[in-house]
């Protein structure tokens, strides 16, 4: 096993449409990776096989052992009765007295921070907005040592967007971070990022 | 602004929901009585004020009281009894392909079978003053196991594969994921299954004749001719019923609520 994530010959299909052929990628642990490409060409595809949500037709998907992920999705996935806290808060262990006092403050300030309401309504009652910026705080406070990223930013306005990745910057640094996305304005609000395209069945980079 | 203008014109003139409703009721009631008062004869039809006066003389008796909390504890019993075996066979049911097979047939034959049917047969099995308790069971434990293994099965496939992601433990995602899908399907069935259970316990008493209860009362106004006692105690079974359903509603819509605003 490899320290970081890595597909090795991986190829992948669904039916007869063939979405990843012989690929090879070796993403270097510590560092944010930006997966850029067409729609379809089967980015989401190369973070589900790292997940572990898939497993490839030929090759081998590498992971880190004992690794713990975080992951947003195309859609919210959200638990629409909970609270945006507790959605937030699903990934860590369940936590009581002085140690939940002080995780619910750090929910609270990182809301804040990505203009969300804190308030005790369910999630069902937030916009589509404000669902996705949930979505992304439960992956960044997850304390996980992967984070896989499926366009996070998508539909966002560039204000909201600045202020979301301004909060994630300081979290991201030291993980190993995918990024998915094929706007390249979302390039600059990263920290020294490694760029990969995408595209005809094929990982290519890292683009320095 | 434009709401109760609009409104009013939608129900055609007539004066606002609350108020066409009242008015629907009176006009029956007037009809009813009205028919007393034709047909005059009290073994075949009474009159609503008559109805009310009997009620009221029985409210004032220690018996009537007596009667109706032993009817509605023993089917609250057999009522909770119901609900905790039916949330507890349908994870079963989920997890075991073996328990769901085996579950399939009797839950289909309990839902199946006439209540009355039930009755005498759970009578030759168990002193009629535990009855209702039985048959209550019986009524609720279907209707809860069906809606919540439902609502297992309807739990979003994505929400799980992103329990897996983050490596949450097993009972987390019990209690938060599937809990948080399963709990609106088990509302809806207790409030459905309270209605049911509540007729078909008295049913049950009716036939059963365990004493001091609501059901024996309707017997003994059966035998005796006394419609005025059959009515007032048909009151006070439909007074009781809309009572509890709308209590129950409120008190699992309050549990939903604190479970949902939990920080």
């Amino acid at each position: 096993m490899s320290e970081g994530l890595a597909l090795a010959g991986v190829s992948k299909a669904y039916g007869a449409l063939r979405v990843l052929e012989d690929v090879t990628a070796r993403f270097a642990p510590g560092r944010t990776h930006v997966l850029m490409g067409p729609s379809g060409a089967g980015k989401t595809t190369v973070l589900r096989l790292l997940a572990g949500l898939e497993d490839p037709d030929a090759g081998r998907v590498e992971r880190p052992v004992g690794a713990r992920l975080a992951m947003t999705f195309q859609e919210d996935r959200l638990l629409d009765g909970l609270t945006a806290t507790a959605n937030i808060r699903l990934p860590l262990e369940p936590l009581r007295g002085a140690r939940l006092e002080r995780e619910l403050a750090r929910e609270r300030a990182a809301l804040e921070a990505v203009g969300l309401p804190v308030d005790r309504r369910p999630v069902r009652e937030l916009s589509g907005g404000q669902r996705r910026r949930v979505a992304i705080l439960r992956c960044a406070l997850a304390d996980a040592d992967v984070m896989l990223f499926d366009e996070p930013l998508k539909g966002m306005d560039e204000r909201t967007a600045r202020r979301v990745n301004d909060f994630l910057r300081p979290l991201l640094a030291g993980r190993t971070v995918l990024w998915v996305t094929h706007d390249e304005r979302e390039v600059a609000l990263l920290d020294r990022p490694l760029l990969w395209t995408v595209r005809e069945g094929g990982v290519r980079g890292p683009h320095m | 602004m434009s709401g109760a203008p609009n409104r009013r014109r939608a129900a055609g003139g007539l004066p606002g929901t609350w108020g066409a409703r009242l008015l629907a009721i009176a006009f029956w009631l007037l009809v009813w009585q009205l028919a007393a008062t034709a047909i005059g004869s009290r073994i075949v039809l009474v009159g609503p004020v008559e109805v009310l006066a009997r009620l009221a003389e029985l409210a004032g008796t220690g018996e009537f009281w007596r009667s109706v909390a032993t009817s509605l504890s023993r089917i609250a019993l057999g009522f909770v009894a119901g609900a905790l075996s039916g949330v507890a066979l349908a994870p079963a049911a989920r997890c075991s392909r073996v328990a769901r097979e085996l579950l399939a047939p009797v839950m289909g034959a309990l839902k199946a079978v006439p209540v009355a049917s039930f009755v005498i047969l759970v009578l030759m099995w168990v002193p009629s003053s535990e009855l209702s308790v039985v048959i209550a069971w019986i009524m609720t434990m279907p209707i809860v196991y069906t809606n919540v293994l439902e609502g297992i099965e309807q739990t979003d496939p994505g929400l799980l594969e992103m329990a897996r992601v983050f490596g949450i433990g097993p009972v987390q995602r019990i209690r938060l994921v599937y809990v948080t899908q399963v709990l609106p399907y088990l509302r809806a069935a207790l409030s459905l299954a309270l209605g049911l259970t509540w007729k078909a316990g008295v049913a049950a008493e009716v036939i059963g004749l365990p004493d001091l209860t609501i059901g024996e009362h309707l017997y003994e106004a059966k035998v005796y001719l006394d419609t005025p006692s059959l009515f007032a105690w048909t009151v006070a079974i439909v007074v009781l019923s809309v009572g509890l359903e709308a209590l129950a509603r409120r008190a699992l819509d309050a549990a939903l609520r604190r479970w949902e605003a939990r920080p």
